[in-house]
Order: structure tokens, then C-alpha cells, then sequence
């Protein structure tokens, strides 16, 4: 039978009319019933796509239309009505197809989140001022003042400006770093930290200086803060967290309360840490940056040390901001300050004894209570020849820059 | 009323009249409730919504356009009143042209960033002068394209008054601080429901916008209770963590956890005032004495949203079908409409000679927006 029953409405009323609807010959249609009857050209009218098992539409010129459950008829009746619409009913009805639907949108979701985000976070971050970073840097110093104990330093300030004058020798020709500034603050409950925070502010607590014996160890933590501040990780980490909240609310459509959230990302940013490709950026800019100043990097691993040492020594086992120890990767990072320090001291075999734990009389035989048997050894002239005429044993190492 | 007396004679002589009355309406007509039934499934729609972004990501976006149309169709499609299933009869190709002039329009902002902050500016409040017309625009194509029983509804544009309430107004509301916000929606509100016509017929709204304190003033004060004892506790746990030095350390992820509190506060909040809004004004909305009631409960509207955060959040995504049905069928499950007709009476737009000429112009700019 080349007819179904419909529902027929002239367009100029909402009365429904029960109809049926025949196909007379392959050009003309039938609509017939409930005081309606009228043939109409196949090609005047038009049919709204298959869609699930949503009703089918018949609209004809003058505005009435006919509403049909699909029908399998329908489709042969109008076989050249809108073939890309068919072809994705298709594939909507076929399980292969919704199969790949599955992983291109995965596949796609997780690489926006993995590189996407990165990447126009980046592009953002480039776009915003100084100005705006500066402002944002001094919120984030008020709020560590405010809620996570930050009190003034009790270093004192002969101490603070020695350290500062290590901190400017270090930024000494950095671009960008003329506004680099130490600050110094009592942080108990946070212990040993240093951190660097938008604008180029680096924040140093008391128990950080209190914690390294020398003060290379506190140079190789600071280039590492140098390091995140050069590459601006503290502004591009914000961008990133909130970049992943404000998508997540554009999926949840609840997108006014994503900017809301965003407020408490400086606040979450010292809490979390570092993504592992930036923590690894600082760590190489560390290492070079010590490097250049004739220190082996190998102190950035003594720093490490302690720090893991007094974090995970028992102190402290858990609870408040830890520079180091949610950090799985850390022997991994002071393997590669290792390995850094022995390819400086291979470029540099003269600065040997300047590594952290060297041992002079293990290693060369020269100890302290071994000079009384070698009376007229005395200080230098007990070393090697070639060390003598390039090295002191001086702890502050000259500055290269300055020397040349 | 007068509509209705307008529309009286122009009624079909095939409508069934009742025998023995003349020309006077019987006086208070028997009301029925017809239920707007939803039969959406989440497994199906799944298929369709997944399929179609799919195509829409391979296509760099283009086929979104037809995407909406489809999802639209499903859902329209998907809801009957009195056995008549709603029509959403918009084509892809107006609204592909829409969403290439906002992404236009937006890439031009960002990239004018990048040149000149005065350009940004410049085209920021080109945006924001533009939004009335664009909320008008909007309105006039989803009620163009949406229709029932072979007819359309329709909204009027009136440019004039879109400026007004919802650009002029602004300025009153930063003037009193807020304090006439309500106000001003109830305002905003009224414009889009009375500019809407089905077929023949004004939907008029039985309500001023002065009706609209109640809902916003009950949501400010549980806000403001809210914020009250969420910040006593707060001082609270600082001081006591501030007294034992020990016990300190934790103080950051407190900030934390206490916004996150902070924050459901505002969800739970929210989610009452929509339902009571959405009730608001459904329940005051008269189409030729046909009346819309809407019972949504703010209970089960917060649980409803709550499910579907936390199941889409750990679906990645893949659940976000399951909770658009799950939220259409709520809706639908708490609406009806009260007539006491057979509906089969009413008439179209052009059966009382109203322009059609301005369907015509308005084709010209016959874009929509909504992303």
C-alpha cells in the first residue's frame, strides 16, 4: 500500500485534520480525508529530515503541513531532499559510527586540555601588561600576608642586603629583570620556602635562609625562582588552572560562577605546584644561570637535599606549603643537578673543591692533619700546581663578569 | 479580552459552535489541563549529540549550524501538547551565517587587542550597543522558526523599547545599587513575553515587574545569612588555628575548602530562585485565556543540577546528553496549560491581516546568535 494516516494542518487555523496520504504517481501526492482533499507536485513540496523517531514534516507551498510518524515510505517518496542531513541520520543509527564519534571527541577534548589550554593561556599571557602582573603579584603577597601567616622578616638587615647583593648578581644582565626584588618574610607554618610570584617578586622565608649552612645552596634556589620568573610560569600557571575551570563551566553552562572561581586561583596556585615542564625550564635555567656564574650547579642539589631532608626528615611530615614534597620527581631533579654539576666540573676541572661535600683530603690526600707531616706545606703552595695560579679558596666565588 | 473579540468572527464557519447559545461566550468555561509530555531518550539523543559534534569538530566548526538544528528539531520534536508534537523549522544555513559574524566579531575584538586598546575599546561598546538589537533578533528567529498545530509564533521587534529596558534601565540600576535589579529583569522579562504572538493572538503577562521583589529579596537575605555565618565561622577557625601555632600549617587548603562552601551556598541558592522565577513567570503568562502552570520545585531543580555537574564532570563530558534530557524532562513533567478548548480554533497571523510584509524584512537579518 503506497499510503500512511497523518496529521494535516492548512496553516491558517490550528485545526487537525486526520488525513491519509497516497502517492498518485511518482510526481504527485495526495492528501485526502476529514474534508481535505488536494494532489500536490512532489517537487513543491518539502520534507524535513530524518531525525531518531522525531515526526516527520510535509510542508507544501501555501504553508500547510502534514505531520506523519517517519515512515519508511517517506524517504523513497522525496529521494533527494537534503543528503547531508541523511547521511548523518545514518550515521547517528550506526553504532561503528557513534563508536569513532566517541573517540574523536575524547581524542580531541584531551588534547585541548593537554595542549590547547597551554598554548592560548601562553598567547593570553603575552597579551597582559606588566602592570596588570605587578597587581596581581601584590595580591598574592597580601594574601600570603593575610591567611597563610607570612609575618615580617627576623632576619637581620645587614643580612637581607648581603643576600640581595647575591639575588642582583645573579638578575646582573637578565632582560626584563631590573624590578626583580627580594622579599623577606617569618613563615612557621610554612617552613623552608622560596616562591616566586607574579610581577617579579620572590618571596624568601626565614626557615629557607635559616635552613643552608652555605650560601651557594641559597643562590641555586634563588636562580630557580629566577628561572620561573623569567619564563613567567607563575602568571602562565594562573592562566592555565583557570583556563581549565572556565572551560569546565562552559561544559556545565554555568559559566558566571568559572570568573568567580578564578579569584582563588592565586590562592590555589601556592598550594598546587608547578606543572612538571616548568619546574624542569627553572631547574635548566638554575643550573646555566649557576654555571655562569662559576658554581656548580651541583649546589642546586644540595639545596634540594636539605629540603627534601627537613620536609620529609620528619619535621614535618605533612600539612602546609611544601616546596619539595608533593614532588615525586624530586630525586630525578637532583640526579639531573647532579649530572649538571659533573659536566661544570669537567668544563671546569679547576673548581673542583668548590662542589658541595667535597672532601680535600679523600680525594687529593690534602687533610688538615696531614700538613703538620708536610711542614712546609702550607695553604696554597700544598696544591696542585695548575689549581694554585687560577683558584682561591675563598667561599664567594668572583664574579666572572667582574674579573674579565 | 479584546483580542478574543477580534478574533471571534474570524473563526472557520467549520468550527463547531455550540447549539443553543447565541453569540454570548458561556461564562466560565469548564478549564482542562493538557500536560506537556516529554519523551526524549538519553540514550538516543546520545547518538545524535555525540555523531554530531563529532562531525562538527572534523568540520572545523561549520557543521555546528546544522548540528543546532538537529538537537533543536530533537528537542522540539521530542514535546507534545494535547498529542501535537512542537515543530523547530529553522534551516542551517541563517544560522552557520550568524555564528560566522560572531566569531567575526569576537576575533576582531581579540585581535584589536593586540593593536590598540582604544580599537578594543571601540568594539567592545559597539558590542554592548549592539546587544539589545541582538537579543531582539534572537528572540524574533527562535519564535519564527518554532510552531505548533501549522502555526507559527512570532515576535514583534520593537527596537525602541529593547533599548530601553535593556540598555537605558541599566543606568537607574547602578544609581540605586542594585536595589532595582529586581525591577529591571521583571522589566526585561515582560518585554520578551509580551512581544511574542501565537498565531493570531498576544501572550500577554498578567504580572508588573514589581512582582518580582519577593523571589530576589527571599534569595538576597538567605545570601546575606549565609555569607553571615560562613564568615563567624570563618573568623572563628582562624582564630583558633591562629591560637595553637601547631595546628597552623593548614590554614591555606582552609581558604580553600571555605570558598568551595562559600560557593555551594550560591548554588543552592541559585538553583531556588530559578525554579521560583521560572514558575513566576510561566504561571502568569495568558494566551487568549489559555493559562501556562508551572509547578518546578527548587528541591528537585538542585538536585537535578547537582547530578548533572557531578556526572558530567566524571563522564569527561559523555554525560552531558543524559543531563540535558534529564533537565528537559523535568521541565516538561512541571508544565501544563489550562484550556478549555479543543485547540482546534485558533487562527494564524495572516487570517487577521496583521503585516506580513515585516516576516519578510526581517528575513534580511535573519541571524541567530546564541552560541
Amino acid at each position: 500500500m503506497n499510503a500512511f494516516k497523518a496529521h494535516y494542518f492548512d496553516g491558517q487555523t490550528s485545526r487537525l485534520h486526520e488525513v491519509e496520504v497516497q502517492r498518485l504517481d511518482a510526481a504527485t501526492i495526495r492528501v485526502v480525508g476529514d474534508g481535505i482533499d488536494r494532489s500536490d507536485p512532489a517537487s513543491s513540496l518539502r520534507i524535513s529530515p530524518r531525525l531518531a523517531r522525531i515526526t516527520r514534516t510535509i510542508e507544501f507551498s501555501d504553508g500547510a503541513r502534514v505531520l506523519a510518524n517517519d515512515h519508511p515510505l517517506l524517504d523513497s517518496w522525496f529521494p533527494h531532499e537534503d543528503r547531508l542531513q541523511r547521511i548523518t541520520d545514518r550515521l547517528e543509527r550506526h553504532a561503528h559510527a557513534v563508536a569513532a564519534s566517541i573517540v574523536i571527541c575524547l581524542a580531541v577534548g584531551i588534547a585541548t586540555f593537554a595542549w590547547g589550554v597551554p598554548w592560548i593561556a601562553d598567547r593570553i599571557a603575552d597579551q597582559i601588561p606588566a602592570g596588570v602582573e605587578t597587581r596581581l603579584g601584590s595580591e598574592v603577597l597580601g594574601q600570603l600576608d593575610q591567611y597563610f601567616g607570612f609575618a615580617p622578616s627576623q632576619v637581620n638587615a645587614k643580612r637581607q642586603d648581603a643576600l640581595s647583593a647575591r639575588f642582583s648578581k645573579l638578575t646582573a644582565g637578565l632582560p626584563d629583570a631590573g624590578h626583580y626584588r627580594l622579599a623577606f618574610r617569618d613563615a612557621e607554618t610554612v617552613g623552608p620556602n622560596a616562591l616566586a610570584i607574579p610581577g617579579g617578586t620572590i618571596v624568601i622565608t626565614d626557615q629557607l635562609t635559616g635552613l643552608f649552612d652555605d650560601d651557594r645552596e641559597f643562590d641555586a634556589v634563588v636562580a630557580h625562582e629566577i628561572g620561573h620568573q623569567q619564563h613567567r610560569h607563575a602568571l602562565r600557571q594562573t592562566l592555565r588552572s583557570s583556563f581549565v575551570l572556565v572551560i569546565a563551566a562552559l561544559f556545565t553552562g554555568d559559566v558566571s560562577s568559572a570568573s568567580a572561581i578564578v579569584i582563588g586561583v592565586p590562592t590555589f596556585l601556592l598550594q598546587s605546584h608547578y606543572s612538571r615542564g616548568f619546574e624542569e625550564e627553572a631547574d635548566a635555567f638554575a643550573f646555566n644561570t649557576l654555571a655562569a656564574h662559576n658554581t656548580s650547579p651541583a649546589w642546586f642539589a644540595a639545596a634540594m637535599r636539605k629540603l627534601d631532608d627537613f620536609h620529609h626528615g620528619g619535621k614535618k611530615a605533612e600539612g602546609g606549603v611544601a616546596y619539595l614534597s608533593s614532588h615525586p620527581s624530586s630525586a630525578a631533579r637532583i640526579a639531573a643537578a647532579e649530572a649538571s654539576g659533573e659536566a661544570f666540573i669537567s668544563a671546569h676541572p679547576d673548581q673542583i673543591r668548590e662542589t658541595p661535600g667535597y672532601d680535600a683530603c679523600a680525594e687529593e690526600g690534602v687533610c688538615p692533619d696531614e700538613d703538620e707531616d708536610d711542614s712546609d706545606c702550607d695553604d696554597e703552595s700544598c696544591l696542585d700546581p695548575d689549581e694554585v695560579d687560577e683558584n682561591s679558596d675563598d667561599a664567594e666565588i668572583p664574579d666572572p663578569e667582574a674579573s674579565r | 479580552m479584546e483580542e478574543e473579540l477580534v478574533a471571534v468572527p474570524m473563526v472557520p464557519p467549520a468550527r463547531p459552535q455550540p447549539p443553543v447559545l447565541s453569540v454570548r461566550r458561556p461564562p466560565n468555561p469548564p478549564m482542562l489541563e493538557h500536560r506537556f509530555v516529554f519523551d526524549g531518550r538519553a540514550g538516543e539523543y546520545f547518538r545524535i549529540w555525540i555523531v554530531n559534534l563529532a562531525l562538527t569538530l572534523l568540520s572545523l566548526g561549520i557543521f555546528s549550524a546544522w548540528a543546532k538544528v538537529r538537537t533543536q528539531r530533537y528537542f522540539y520534536g521530542s514535546t507534545r501538547l494535547a498529542g501535537v508534537p512542537f515543530e523547530y523549522t529553522a534551516k542551517p544555513l541563517p544560522i552557520l551565517k550568524g555564528r560566522i559574524i560572531a566569531v567575526t566579531l569576537f576575533s576582531a575584538y581579540v585581535l584589536a587587542g593586540r593593536y590598540s586598546v582604544f580599537m578594543q575599546l571601540g568594539l567592545a561598546l559597539l558590542i554592548a550597543v549592539l546587544t539589545p538589537w541582538l537579543i531582539v533578533r534572537g528572540a524574533a528567529f527562535r519564535a519564527r522558526y518554532s510552531s505548533w498545530r501549522g502555526l507559527n509564533f512570532r515576535f514583534i521587534p520593537d527596537y525602541a523599547e529593547a533599548y530601553i529596558r535593556f540598555l537605558v534601565l541599566g543606568l537607574p540600576l547602578i544609581l540605586s545599587l542594585g536595589l532595582l535589579y529586581p525591577w529591571v529583569k521583571g522589566k526585561q522579562k515582560a518585554f520578551i513575553v509580551e512581544n511574542h504572538r501565537f498565531g493570531g493572538s498576544w501572550v500577554k503577562f498578567l504580572l508588573h515587574a514589581g512582582q518580582f521583589y519577593p523571589p530576589y529579596l527571599i534569595a538576597w537575605g538567605v545570601l546575606s545569612a549565609w555569607m553571615f555565618v560562613f564568615t563567624m565561622v570563618m573568623v572563628g577557625v582562624i582564630m583558633v588555628s591562629g591560637a595553637g601555632q601547631s595546628g597552623g600549617a593548614p590554614a591555606g587548603w582552609l581558604v580553600i575548602g571555605m570558598t568551595v562552601v562559600m560557593y555551594l551556598g550560591y548554588f543552592v541558592v541559585l538553583a531556588f530562585l530559578a525554579a521560583a522565577l521560572a514558575n513566576l513567570v510561566y504561571n502568569h503568562i495568558d494566551i487568549d485565556g489559555r493559562r501556562l502552570r508551572s509547578t518546578l520545585k527548587g528541591q528537585k531543580l538542585l538536585w537535578i543540577y547537582a547530578g548533572n555537574t557531578v556526572a558530567i564532570l566524571c563522564s569527561g563530558g559523555l554525560l552531558i546528553p543524559w543531563a540535558m534530557i534529564r533537565l528537559a524532562q523535568y521541565r516538561a513533567d512541571c508544565l501544563c496549560l489550562l484550556a478549555s478548548d479543543d485547540f482546534n480554533g485558533m487562527v494564524a497571523e495572516r487570517s487577521i491581516g496583521v503585516d506580513a510584509t515585516a516576516a519578510e524584512v526581517d528575513g534580511l537579518f535573519d541571524i541567530d546568535i546564541g552560541l
